[in-house]
């Protein structure tokens, strides 16, 4: 195939990996962003739902400090996920108080942010693909994604 | 790993963030729309609309918009938005943790619904290798559903540039610029049609990235409000066990039945004809 997709796939394999501090600092930019997008959602002022984005920005530091520092092939997000289900456990004592905080933070208006980045980070290399062989990839992608998701549901139907 | 440092003034750069927060207050204004089809219903949430807003204001699609931001500022939400899924990571995990023990009660379902994925090389490969006459980049456009450790894996195997490379980046960049919506319009319709456990279509939700299972949560539980908290916690296990899981049934079951299933369907005698991208 054309050199210059295999180029431009490499350019794009070579991701910017963010430091910790820098993650950190864009962290709190987004929980900004997020109680923005909250507030005009839930019509829950920022001072209100401020609690809860520190709790989730304290979870979020403790699993990027784990990712940093326990070197065991464990992504951020799952560090991030396993803290905060173990925080919000039944047995917890903390879990009751964590909850009731985190209801002033809807889980939807959280993420419509996380989409817009997705969609300013579409890169010149992903709309000539797109443009190129855009027909049969985007069928197969159909196929692809539909059967993955019927699949997963068919199976745990089955065994419901 | 190479940490290429950024220099935290272009991280911070207030035009995208500026961008980021009136997409996304304005699509919240908007709110859940729906539209019905048939005996069920298309679901639109704000997440769709702040994508396709911003996909207008993207300096690589539309040409006016380079004097809103330039392609330089833009391309830096990339690594972004690892960060900023991460918010919605802990959140989904606060919804999970209460929900534990009904999880546990659905054991089998969460661990085998895993293997559904295979579905997707009966349905997709055939028509790659039959249909499109695609070499082997079919392998790698079909074994999975192309998220990052599935690119790593065959990056590992047969390197990115290979036929094998290709495909699996095709689907890749589809799924980052589609997925997600594509995802959520699904299992909103399946919802309605009630042929599925509304705790099947949430697991099944787990399958792909952080930002599909989102989506896709999402419309499932404003299909089903009095399920909610129930439904985010049964994909948000799902996603937890499929980042933990999925890498390993690429590599032992997903890969190789794709390379055997390729071969029976396109005769290929033998297995390494490379250069068969056209």
């Amino acid at each position: 195939m054309n050199a210059n997709i295999e180029n431009s796939i490499e350019a794009k394999v070579e991701e910017v990996h963010l430091s910790f501090r820098e993650s950190l600092v864009v962290l709190a930019v987004v929980s900004i962003v997020c109680l923005a997008s909250n507030w005009a959602g839930t019509g829950i002022n920022p001072i209100k739902a401020l609690p809860a984005m520190l709790i989730i920005y304290g979870m979020i530091f403790v699993g990027l400090l784990l990712t940093k520092y326990v070197r065991i092939g464990f992504p951020a997000v799952a560090w991030v996920s396993l803290i905060s289900v173990l925080l919000t456990i039944p047995v917890s004592p903390v879990s009751a108080a964590i909850l009731s905080e985190l209801k002033n933070l809807n889980f939807l208006s959280i993420v419509t942010p996380v989409l817009a980045y997705a969609a300013m980070a579409i890169t010149k290399m992903e709309v000539d693909l797109f443009k190129r062989s855009g027909f049969k990839i985007a069928v197969i992608s159909i196929l692809v994604f539909t059967g993955t998701y019927v699949g997963s549901a068919l199976v745990a139907n089955a065994l419901l | 790993m190479k940490t290429q440092s950024t220099a935290i003034g272009l991280l911070l750069n207030w035009r995208l963030h500026l961008i980021v927060i009136i997409v996304s207050v304005l699509s919240e204004w908007i709110g859940i729309q729906s539209i019905p089809v048939a005996n069920a219903k298309l679901l639109f949430l704000p997440l769709f609309y702040s994508f396709i807003l911003c996909l207008f204001v993207n300096p690589n699609i539309t040409k006016f918009s380079n004097k809103i931001i330039n392609k330089k500022n833009a391309s830096i939400a990339a690594p972004i938005i690892v960060i900023a899924i991460l918010p919605f990571i802990a959140k989904f995990g606060t919804l999970i943790g209460p929900a534990l023990p009904k999880i546990a009660q659905a054991g089998s379902a969460m661990v085998f619904q895993e293997l559904g994925n295979l579905g997707t090389m009966l349905i997709a490969m055939p028509i790659a290798v039959l249909v499109f006459k695609m070499r082997r980049e079919a392998i790698g456009a079909t074994y999975s559903i192309a998220r990052e450790p599935n690119i790593a894996l065959i990056s590992d195997r047969y390197g990115l540039k290979s036929s094998e490379g290709i495909g699996v980046m095709g689907v890749y960049v589809m799924g980052t610029m589609f997925g997600t919506i594509y995802f959520a319009i699904l299992a909103g319709f399946l919802a309605t049609t009630g042929w599925f456990d509304p705790r099947a279509l949430a697991m099944a939700c787990g399958v792909g990235s952080g930002s599909m299972t989102a989506a896709c949560s999402g419309s499932l539980a404003t299909a089903f409000p009095t399920m909610k908290d129930e439904l985010l916690a049964f994909a948000g296990a799902s996603n937890l066990l499929t980042n933990a899981t999925g890498l390993y049934v690429a590599i032992f079951i997903a890969l190789p039945f794709s390379e055997w299933f390729y071969k029976k369907l396109s005769g290929e005698a033998t297995s390494k004809m490379n250069k068969g991208a056209n």
